[in-house]
């Protein structure tokens, strides 16, 4: 099955060669999406190897995610995979996540920091601010229980998933969105443990805690867009 | 007072607009006394602004002009908010715009 890994970037210069070339041992076709980057993000990420897409405009992660999705598909991908682009996610997971696509046994996958893999360097504060996302996904949006991780980023999907599923948030808040999506549809979904490097630069760029109070907004906001 | 007065200027202002603009065909005549109608009940409120404590307590609240101050919070609310969703709706379409302008030329490069 085709496989195509996606990697939104804004300004990761220093980062994203490593990323993709790390992702690239697993997936060997990267679409980098450089979204509205002021630094040389492009042209790093192309010597990488990736196939760039560049946004004129910085639109956010949600927005970069959907037009790379986009891309994939536009490159007949059968199996679309979402990493971050600041090397948090670690790529060596990446054959498991896609695993249950691979089999037939599932439509989307979603990796989870909380299925096993202890996350490496993460804020006490972060792991509060994380359970209460999962209590507002239950409450709020709907989304089951079950799902451990409330806000993870890297998640496998299948071509018809990908097609059907409509994330509209461009910011922070698609991950809530895909997950309700998905949750709520009748594709089928399953976590699989995944392992992420907290580095004291993925977490100055990566969400504050206030990002929370962001994303329930965007969230509400949201209901109201046409 | 002097407020009054202010108040009831800028609503005679109004009046005589509406009803120029009726005359020059602009407006239709419904529409006019409606509007008249309405800048009427305002100037009819500034003369006598114990007539709003009457609504004021059919909604349970003490004062009149706390009745519109209430109203006029919850007003700008609704404003404000439906900004906001125009807002939301303006992004949507430029990310559109954007990714259709970044996929444009993908298949070639």
């Amino acid at each position: 099955m085709k496989v195509v890994a996606v990697i939104p970037a804004y300004s990761e210069g220093p980062r994203i060669e490593k990323t993709v070339m790390s992702v690239r041992t697993y997936v060997p076709e990267v679409v980098v999406v450089d979204d509205g980057s002021t630094d040389d993000t492009f042209e790093r990420a192309k010597r990488a190897g990736a196939r760039v897409v560049r946004h004129a405009l910085n639109r956010g992660q949600g927005a970069g995610l959907r037009t790379g999705t986009e891309a994939a598909l536009l490159l007949g991908a059968e199996i679309i995979v979402h990493v971050d682009a600041d090397g948090q996610h670690d790529p060596s997971f990446i054959p498991s996540l896609i695993a249950p696509i691979e089999q037939g046994s599932a439509d989307i996958v979603f990796g989870s920091r909380f299925l096993g893999e202890a996350p490496q360097g993460m804020p006490l504060v972060r792991r509060g601010l994380l359970s209460a996302a999962r209590v507002f996904n239950a409450l709020v949006m709907g989304i089951p229980r079950r799902v451990t991780d409330p806000q993870s980023g890297m998640r496998a999907m299948n071509r018809a998933a990908a097609k059907a599923l409509e994330f509209r948030q461009d910011r922070m808040a698609h991950c809530s969105e895909i997950l309700r999506l998905a949750t709520r549809s009748t594709l089928r979904w399953v976590e699989v443990p995944i392992r992420v490097h907290y580095t004291e630069y993925s977490l100055a760029k990566g969400q504050k805690s206030f990002d929370a109070l962001k994303i329930a907004w965007q969230l509400f906001l949201g209901i109201f867009a046409d | 007072m002097l407020i009054q007065l202010v108040f009831l200027v800028i609503f005679a202002a109004a009046l005589s607009v509406v009803w120029r603009r009726a005359t020059q065909n602009v407006i239709s005549r419904r529409e006019a006394f409606a509007w008249s109608a309405l800048w009427i009940a305002a100037a009819g409120i500034i003369l006598l602004p114990q007539t709003t404590t009457v609504v004021a307590h059919f909604f349970g609240i003490g004062r009149g002009a706390d009745f519109i101050l209430y109203g006029a919070v919850i007003l700008l609310f609704v404003l404000v908010f439906k900004l906001f969703i125009a807002l939301d709706s303006m992004e949507r379409k430029l990310t559109e715009f954007v990714r259709r302008d970044a996929l444009k030329d993908f298949d070639k490069n």
